[in-house]
C-alpha cells in the first residue's frame, strides 16, 4: 500500500517564507499523479517533502498508513529522479544502479540480477561499464530511471525529468515512463512545469499555483471543466482565449455580450450575474468556420494578425477589438494573414467564469 | 602578411617563454651542478659543468653523525605525507558540512574561518608552543602534523569547488539511495572531489616539506629533525669543518622528494589551475 496524503501539510523555509500554505493532498496507490504549475508554485517542494528532503513544518503527511514527517528519506521506500539525472560522476553505470542495493548488503547475485534486468527494460545493457559522462541525455535519464526501478521502491518520484532532454527525446521518454508506470504498478508522483507533459502522463493532474492546489482530476475533466481562470488558462495549448462580456437577460435563457457579438446559452447558473461583466473562456479549436454551429449572433468579426501553418492544424492569431484571440482550425485554412474573417464559436463548449473570483460559473 | 605577424608572434612569445623557463630551472641546475663539485671547486666560482664530486659529498651527508639525513628524510615524509593528509581530508569535510548543510552559525562559521586564514603562524607560535609543552607534545612529530587539521585557505579551495562541481542533487540522491551522512562525503563526495584534493595535496605536502619556523621551535632531539632544520644545522656549523658541496648535496637531497611528487601528481596540478570556473 503505497497511498500518499497530506494533512494540512505547511511548509515555512527558515527565512520566514510561506511556500505551502496548507495542504491536502490524497494520491492513490498505484496512480499516477502529475504536480503542475508554474514556477515557485510549490510543486517541487510538495515533492521533496514527500522525498523527505525537505521537513514538514506542521500538519501531517503519510505514505500508507505511515505517518513519515519525521521519517529520514532512505526509510520512506521512495525512489527519485532528478531534473539533471544526478548520477554518481565517478560510478559507471552499472554501479550507480546498483549503489543503492549494494547499501542494503543485498546478494551480489541478486543484485547482478536485478541490474540487468532494469537495463534490459531501458536498453541498456551495452552501456553499463561506461561511466555517466560518455552518455547522452536521454541514456542518461535512463539510467537514472534504472536507479530507481532496482530498489523496487512503493513510491517513485520525479522531478521534471524530461525537462534537459530535447523535443524529440521528451516524447519518446514521456512514454517509455508512461509504459514503466504500467508495468512496476507502483505509485508515481511526477512534477513538470510542462501542461503536455502533464496531461499525456497523468491519471490524476494537481494544478498548484503559489502553493495552494486548484484543481485535482483528471485530465480530460480538468480540460472540460476548468474550476477557475487559472486551471482554464493553464491547461490547454494554445492557451483559452479570455473576452469580457456583459450577462443579458434573452428569450430562452442569458445572452453574454460584447462588442458585436451575442453569444446565447440557457444555463441558470448566470441568473444572479444579469447586468454584470463576467469573463467568457472559448478554446481555441472552439472558435471555427463550421457553419453547423451557426446560431444567431455567435460570430466574432477579426482581422487575422498572422496565420500559423502547424501541419494538420492552422493556428489564427487574431485582433479583436483590444483582445487577442487564437484559433485553431484544420489546414488547409481559408484565411490568411490581413483578412477581416468572421468565426464561429461553438457554445456548447463555452466557459463562463465570476470576473471578481474567478471561480468557474459555468463550463457548457 | 598576416601570417607572417602571426608567426613573428609565436617565435617572440616561444623566445619570451624560454628566457622565463631558464629563469625558473637555472638555479635548479646550478644547485645539483653544484652538488657534484667538491667545496674548493665551488669556492673558485661558478660553473656550468658537473664536477666528480658527487659520490663524495653523498658520502659526506650520510656519514655526517651530527646530521642524521636519513633519518630526517623520514621524518619529513612522515609530516608531510601526514599533514597533506589531513589538511585535505578535513578541510574537504570542513567545507562540506558548510556548503550542504544549512544551520544557524554556518555564516558566522565561515567567517570565523577566514579569519584565521589572514592570521600570520608567528601571531600564535608562542602559544601554540606552551601548549604542546603542557601537553608534553614537544620534541615529538605530533604538532608538526596534527593542526593541519585546521587549513583555512585548502578549506576555501574546497568550498568554491564544490560549489562549482557539487551539485546538491547528487548529495539527495545518495541520501535517498540509503546513504548515511558519513558516507555520503566519503563515498560520493570525496571521489567528486579528487582533483581538488590532489592539488591541495601538493600545497600541502610542499608547504610541510619547506616548513622551518615551526619544527625549529618544537623540535631539539637530532634524530626527530627534519630536513629544513638539518639544512640550516648544517649551513651554521663550525666554520673550519664548512663543506658548500655537502650543502648543496643536501639541498638536492631535499628537493628531490618534492620533484617527484609533482611528476606524479601534474596532471592533477594542471587540471587544479583551472579549476573553479569548469562547470559541465
Amino acid at each position: 500500500m503505497a497511498s500518499i496524503s497530506f494533512k494540512n501539510v505547511v511548509k515555512t523555509y527558515e527565512n520566514g517564507v510561506t511556500v505551502i500554505p496548507d495542504l491536502n493532498l490524497d494520491i492513490e496507490d498505484k496512480e499516477f499523479v502529475v504536480l503542475v504549475g508554474p514556477s515557485g508554485c510549490g510543486k517541487s517542494t510538495t515533492l521533496r517533502m514527500i522525498a523527505g528532503l525537505e521537513s514538514v513544518t506542521d500538519g501531517e503527511l503519510y505514505i500508507g498508513d505511515r505517518l513519515i514527517n519525521a521519517v529520514p528519506p532512505k526509510d520512506r521506500d521512495i525512489a527519485m529522479v532528478f531534473q539533471n539525472y544526478a548520477l554518481y560522476p565517478h560510478m559507471s553505470v552499472y554501479k550507480n544502479m546498483a549503489f543503492a542495493l549494494t547499501l542494503l548488503k543485498e546478494d551480489k547475485n541478486v543484485i547482478d540480477e536485478k541490474v540487468h534486468e532494469a537495463a534490459k527494460i531501458l536498453g541498456l545493457e551495452e552501456y553499463l561499464d561506461r561511466k555517466p559522462k560518455a552518455l547522452s541525455g536521454g541514456q542518461r535519464q535512463r539510467v537514472a530511471l534504472g536507479r530507481a526501478m532496482v530498489r523496487n521502491p512503493s513510491v517513485f518520484l520525479l522531478d521534471e525529468p524530461l525537462s534537459n532532454l530535447d523535443a524529440k527525446l521528451r516524447t519518446e521518454m514521456r512514454s517509455q515512463i508512461s509504459k514503466l508506470h504500467q508495468r512496476l504498478g507502483t505509485t508515481f508522483v511526477y512534477v513538470t512545469h510542462d501542461q503536455v507533459e502533464a496531461m499525456t502522463m497523468g491519471d490524476r493532474i494537481c494544478v498548484m499555483d503559489k502553493g495552494v492546489i486548484q484543481q485535482f482530476d483528471t485530465p480530460q475533466e480538468l480540460y472540460d471543466n476548468p474550476c477557475n481562470l487559472f486551471v482554464a488558462g493553464f491547461i490547454g495549448s494554445p492557451q483559452m482565449n479570455f473576452v469580457d462580456a456583459v450577462v443579458e437577460k434573452a428569450d430562452n435563457g442569458y445572452a453574454l455580450k460584447f462588442g458585436e457579438t451575442s453569444l446565447k446559452i440557457a444555463k441558470d447558473e448566470l441568473a444572479d450575474y444579469v447586468g454584470k461583466t463576467v469573463v467568457v473562456g472559448i478554446r481555441p479549436e472552439d472558435l471555427s468556420f463550421d457553419k453547423d454551429f451557426l446560431q444567431d449572433g455567435n460570430t466574432i468579426k477579426a482581422n487575422v494578425d498572422l496565420d500559423e501553418m502547424m501541419g494538420s492544424e492552422t493556428l489564427l492569431y487574431l485582433a479583436y477589438g483590444d483582445d487577442k484571440l487564437i484559433a485553431k482550425v484544420p489546414s488547409p485554412c481559408p484565411a490568411h494573414t490581413g483578412d477581416d474573417i468572421e468565426m464561429i464559436v461553438n457554445l456548447e463548449r463555452l466557459h463562463v467564469f465570476d470576473k471578481e473570483t474567478e471561480q468557474a460559473i459555468v463550463n457548457c | 602578411m598576416e601570417v607572417k605577424t602571426s608567426k613573428v608572434r609565436t617565435v617572440l612569445a616561444y623566445i619570451l617563454l624560454l628566457i622565463l623557463t631558464f629563469l625558473c630551472l637555472f638555479f635548479f641546475y646550478i644547485l645539483i651542478v653544484n652538488s657534484t663539485r667538491s667545496h674548493a671547486q665551488i669556492m673558485k666560482g661558478f660553473s656550468a659543468v658537473p664536477g666528480k664530486a658527487f659520490v663524495v659529498n653523498l658520502k659526506h651527508v650520510i656519514h655526517d653523525a651530527n646530521i642524521p639525513v636519513l633519518s630526517g628524510i623520514k621524518n619529513s615524509l612522515i609530516v608531510s605525507a601526514g599533514a597533506a593528509a589531513l589538511a585535505t581530508y578535513f578541510s574537504a569535510m570542513t567545507a562540506y558540512g558548510l556548503y550542504a548543510y544549512s544551520f544557524k552559525f554556518r555564516k558566522a562559521a565561515f567567517i570565523f574561518i577566514m579569519l584565521i586564514l589572514v592570521m600570520p603562524t608567528q601571531v600564535s607560535a608562542l602559544g601554540f608552543m606552551r601548549l604542546m609543552d603542557n601537553m608534553g607534545l614537544l620534541n615529538t612529530l605530533w604538532p608538526l602534523i596534527l593542526p593541519s587539521v585546521a587549513a583555512p585557505a585548502v578549506f576555501y579551495f574546497m568550498y568554491s569547488y564544490m560549489q562549482s562541481s557539487l551539485p546538491m542533487e547528487l548529495v539527495e540522491a545518495a541520501r535517498i539511495d540509503g546513504c548515511s551522512e558519513f558516507r555520503t562525503f566519503n563515498r560520493i563526495v570525496l571521489p567528486i572531489m579528487k582533483p581538488a584534493i590532489a592539488v591541495q595535496a601538493i600545497f600541502a605536502f610542499v608547504q610541510a616539506w619547506n616548513n622551518y619556523f615551526i619544527p625549529a621551535l618544537i623540535i631539539s632531539d637530532n634524530k626527530k629533525k627534519t630536513l629544513p632544520i638539518l639544512i640550516a644545522a648544517l649551513r651554521s656549523a663550525d666554520f673550519l669543518k664548512f663543506d658548500m658541496g655537502k650543502v648543496y648535496m643536501l639541498i638536492t637531497i631535499a628537493i628531490v622528494p618534492i620533484i617527484i611528487v609533482y611528476i606524479l601528481l601534474s596532471r592533477y596540478i594542471v587540471a587544479g589551475v583551472a579549476l573553479g570556473g569548469v562547470k559541465e
